[in-house]
């Protein structure tokens, strides 16, 4: 009960500073939107072919889009999301991380198979050993019961 | 399309926001991203063997706003499909829904944002999709924070929504340049009881030498102990770019998320297991166009004792544009021989196409994975899938062609067709 009482007045006070804070800067704003491909004359590849590894802002080369960035851009998108959406929009990332997507990625973009999409090829096999290996990789995303209507069919 | 009857609310909600707003109030512009996709497949439904099943797909998102600039704005996804061939194959899923639709206001100043509908909140602890509201702002030169309120969508499905709800909200102090430290919260209530309390640090440090921290740990209320912590680095030597990192997850507390828990996870919240995960990525541009990859982790079981490795290797040749030709492998050696399985892909995808073809881009995609012990009598899986595609119209239309092969232990041969229409308009209102 203390801990819960703790809490409210933490939201509490937090809810005060948003309204009577919100015009104080912090000096991390970045632009709405990149340069895109056609301002460019190319689409960007890697941040650091024209942006330093460490910036006055941002770390840009932890956003380099690597072979392993779809495994590994957690991080990265729960800390600076504002950076993500400089050039995604949010259906970009609501296509795995949504609640409820009856395709999985990389059967809608079936094509792309340089974008190292999860899950591809025949994984309800592999599922199954994924699974039993780290059902916590599972559970991140299909953890909810909506999202876990891929996974009741056969597991009930 | 059958949609919920909360997601037709919030898309008509959505909708006539905006057709009520005077025009003059914003610049806007309206774009529309349409992606119509045709499948082909057979399966065995309740009534018939080998049925033909063709899903048609439609994926709509809608964009009101004034590109790169604050203010007003309205977006709006979702999806809905149809079964053209009228099999039962889709009797007990949904067909359809609205992935996201919110309001949008956001200021310059103090990167002030606030978002009004159904959205997907991703911070700190918090990885929900929710109808509700959303605020977020610099709270000076060291501070910012965020809070949101609202009910779960995926607890739509759970006894209705009456008395279902989630708030939280995160608190960061930073400096820039140099770290970030956040504290988060979130609670979620099915039917007017507690389902799910949580709490939470994250951390991005930016150390010198290029080194970077980043990490969280979560604490869950429920089960009172630390359910996950999650620590990575990132650091480059010249050509080279590391990240080790470590894991570790205690079950009991990670999975014991009440009512918002689903079925196959449920029973893991009961086993007392604790999972160790360490490992590393090694990434090396040996120029602009070849990039070697190594990977390797390392699962760690208390209850069970045991360990199980996994060892990944990758080459990727990129060209001109989106050409790439790329291979990987990996091998999976579990506590136990049924979770062993070793793994080949090589994939391509060409879009430097002479102009005298028909065809804009080409790919390819094998994966092929063989199993230590069989899977109902099989001990590997093929997978063959081939597209092309072609842009029209100035590019805003695009056509995709995809066709799929699959001999596994649960299909001895399994055909999948899918054509992609891919339709993007943009108008100044």
């Amino acid at each position: 009960m203390r801990t819960k009482f703790w809490i409210g007045i933490g939201l509490s006070l937090l809810l005060l500073a948003l309204g009577a804070c919100a015009a104080l800067d912090s000096g991390l704003d970045l632009p709405a939107r990149h340069q895109t491909a056609e301002d460019l004359g190319e689409a960007p590849k890697m941040c650091t072919n024209c942006h330093e590894a460490r910036g006055e802002k941002l770390a840009f080369g932890n956003f380099n889009h690597t072979a392993t960035w779809m495994q590994t851009h957690r991080q990265q998108a729960y800390q600076q999301e504002a950076v993500c959406s400089m050039c995604h929009q949010p259906s970009f990332c609501s296509d795995c991380h949504a609640s409820r997507v009856e395709l999985k990625p990389s059967l809608k973009n079936q094509a792309e198979t340089s974008r190292q999409m999860p899950h591809r090829g025949d994984y309800l096999t592999r599922h199954r050993i994924d699974g039993r290996v780290d059902p916590t990789s599972c559970f991140r995303c299909h953890g909810n019961p909506k999202s876990a209507k891929t996974c009741v069919r056969c597991h009930g | 399309m059958i949609m919920t009857k909360w997601s037709g609310r919030f898309l008509g909600l959505g909708i006539m926001s905006v057709l009520c707003l005077p025009t003059a109030a914003f610049a806007a512009e309206i774009s529309v991203k349409s992606d119509t996709i045709f499948r082909g497949f057979e399966r065995d439904t309740a009534t018939e063997s080998e049925a033909m099943v063709l899903p048609a797909y439609e994926y709509l998102q809608i964009d009101v706003d004034t590109p790169g600039e604050p203010g007003l704005a309205l977006h709006l996804y979702g999806w809905g499909r149809g079964d053209l061939a009228d099999k039962d194959y889709y009797d007990d899923t949904t067909d359809g829904e609205v992935l996201y639709g919110y309001l949008e206001y956001s200021k310059k100043e103090a990167r002030f944002n606030a978002k009004l509908g159904r959205q997907h909140v991703f911070e700190g602890v918090a990885n929900e999709t929710l109808d509700g509201l959303r605020i977020s702002s610099d709270l000076g030169r060291y501070f910012s924070g965020s809070l949101y309120g609202g009910q779960q969508v995926a607890m739509s499905d759970e006894q209705g929504r009456s008395g279902d709800s989630i708030y939280g909200g995160r608190l960061s102090h930073h400096l820039i340049g140099r770290y970030a430290l956040g504290v988060s919260y979130k609670k979620i209530t099915n039917d007017s009881e507690d389902a799910e309390e949580m709490t939470g640090v994250d951390l991005a440090a930016y150390l010198p030498y290029d080194v970077n921290l980043f990490g969280n740990s979560t604490y869950n209320f429920e089960s009172e102990d630390w359910a996950e912590h999650s620590y990575e680095m990132r650091a480059t030597f010249g050509q080279l770019a590391v990240r080790p990192y470590f894991q570790k997850f205690k079950y009991d507390d990670y999975f014991a998320t009440g009512a918002n828990s689903a079925g196959p996870f449920r029973f893991l919240a009961d086993s007392g297991e604790e999972l160790t995960v360490g490992g590393g990525d090694f990434t090396l541009s040996l120029d602009s166009t070849w990039v070697l990859v190594g990977k390797f982790k390392h699962y760690t079981y208390e209850v069970l004792d045991d360990a199980s490795p996994y060892y990944g290797a990758q080459a990727t040749w990129s060209g001109e544009k989106h050409c790439q030709i790329g291979g990987e492998v990996g091998y999976m050696n579990g506590e136990v021989a049924q979770n062993d399985y070793y793994l080949v892909r090589l994939f391509t995808y060409w879009d430097q196409l002479p102009a005298i073809l028909p065809i804009g881009f080409v790919s390819a995609d094998v994966v092929y994975v063989g199993y230590d012990k069989p899977i109902y009598e099989e001990d590997n899986s093929l997978f063959v899938s081939l597209g092309a595609g072609k842009k029209f119209m100035e590019d805003a239309l695009e056509l995709k062609l995809s066709g799929d092969y699959s001999s596994d232990p649960y299909f001895d041969q399994d055909v999948r067709g899918m054509l992609t229409a891919s339709y993007r308009f943009g108008h100044s209102l």
